[in-house]
């Protein structure tokens, strides 16, 4: 499988902030592909439903978002290539990118990949997953119809999922490690429609996902306040405790990563490499909601434009 | 050659909209089973998977052999069909 190989812009991913990036791009006749390896929408997508995000005053499904966007930048011409990047170049005059569709270069290259939910590291996470242990409510959670789960983390994605999980569960404990959540007070009100299914458990540590007969049946756990080891008996876990950087394929590329791995940009949200910038939640100080990544999407768009514009790229 | 594919999806999952869209791109039918309308179903993608988890994508060539994909993996779904 090949494609063209010379492109003015490539964005590398296609969620909210490289989608929006691909709309101002091609409004402007920048000639603009984008590569995808995951889910077009990125983790909006695969998100049940969205109620923060401007201009839906009841909310919308992640999905429909997703596919809105995806077909408003399609109409300007933006061309999707589902593949993935392994490899950047940052030459003088153009980047070169290895990809699993062929060799391609770019005038400018905008990294998009967003962030993966992050594991909780402990012992039967790994040998579970998939088969008792996940981190997609909207795909797997069809397959708990009727059986217990817990869901670990306490921020907005483990509340909304919890509450998206109550469709098929009995019974869900939602263990958070803190003393408070770090989800929206609207999410902690909307949990509290569904405290006959939903059990939780503050100041409590996930310490193992126990199996038996090749299915997950408990999770150990600890109440930090008394110091004592709790049994969460169940079907499966799902865990949504935060986020890391889709910026593997990075390494040894030159790009500055921080301590955890997001890309470090300057004003102009260029990465230490010419011509290659970074925008969205795969951004150091990125604030991992919708509105921001679509707000840094039009940004880094118009930095583009000002680089291919100061460096007499456009249309050469 | 390919001589049919059933995909097991959700209604909510986009990595079974991903499978689909990429097939059809190829230019490729397939059957899909949606397991929030055939519950009954589940258990078939599960031993045909292992795992708890859709899109499962089985695709059955000429000779009935069988490769049975988890997940939008493009690394694994491209050369099924080729």
């Amino acid at each position: 499988m090949s494609i063209k190989k010379d492109h003015e812009v490539i964005i590398i991913g296609a969620g909210p902030t490289a989608l929006t990036a691909a709309i101002y791009t091609t409004r402007e006749d920048i000639e603009t592909l984008l590569f995808e390896r995951g889910a077009i929408g990125g983790l909006a997508a695969v998100t049940d439903h969205i109620d923060n995000y401007p201009g839906f005053a009841d909310g919308v499904d992640g999905l429909v978002l997703s596919d809105q966007m995806r077909k408003q930048a399609e109409r300007f011409g933006a061309v999707i290539e589902l593949g993935e990047v392994t490899k950047i170049d940052a030459g003088k005059s153009s980047v070169k990118l290895e990809t699993t569709s062929g060799d391609v270069t770019a005038k400018a290259l905008l990294i998009a990949t967003g962030s993966d939910y992050k594991k909780v590291g402990v012992p039967g996470e790994k040998e579970f997953f998939a088969r008792g242990v996940h981190y997609c409510a909207t795909c797997d959670g069809a397959f708990y119809r009727d059986k217990r789960l817990v869901v670990v983390g306490g921020g907005n994605s483990a509340v909304q999922e919890a509450v998206f999980l109550t469709r098929f569960a009995t019974h869900i404990d939602l263990l958070v490690r803190g003393d408070h959540f770090r989800a929206s007070d609207v999410l902690q009100e909307e949990l509290k429609k569904h405290k006959d299914k939903i059990t939780v458990h503050m100041n409590t540590t996930t310490d193992e996902i126990v199996g038996q007969d090749n299915k997950v049946v408990k999770v150990i756990g600890t109440d930090k306040l008394t110091g004592k080891k709790v049994d969460f008996p169940t079907d499966g876990v799902f865990v949504f405790v935060g986020l890391m950087p889709n910026t593997q394929f990075l390494k040894g590329s030159g790009i500055e990563l921080d301590e955890i791995g997001f890309i470090k940009t300057d004003e102009n949200l260029m990465t230490k490499l010419k011509g290659v910038f970074a925008a969205g939640d795969v951004r150091h100080g990125a604030t991992m909601q919708i509105a921001s990544a679509t707000g840094e999407g039009a940004t880094v768009a118009l930095r583009i434009r000002e680089y291919m514009e100061g460096h007499k790229v456009i249309n050469e | 050659m390919v001589k049919n594919i059933t995909i097991f999806t959700t209604n909510t999952c986009a990595y079974c909209v991903m499978v689909k869209k990429y097939l059809s791109s190829k230019g490729f039918g397939y059957e899909e089973v949606n397991l929030d309308r055939n519950p009954e179903r589940q258990q078939e993608a599960q031993t045909l998977s292992g795992v708890l988890t859709v899109p499962v994508t089985v695709v059955t060539k000429e000779d009935d052999s069988q490769e049975v994909i988890v997940g939008f993996n493009l690394g694994r779904l491209a050369p099924a069909v080729s």
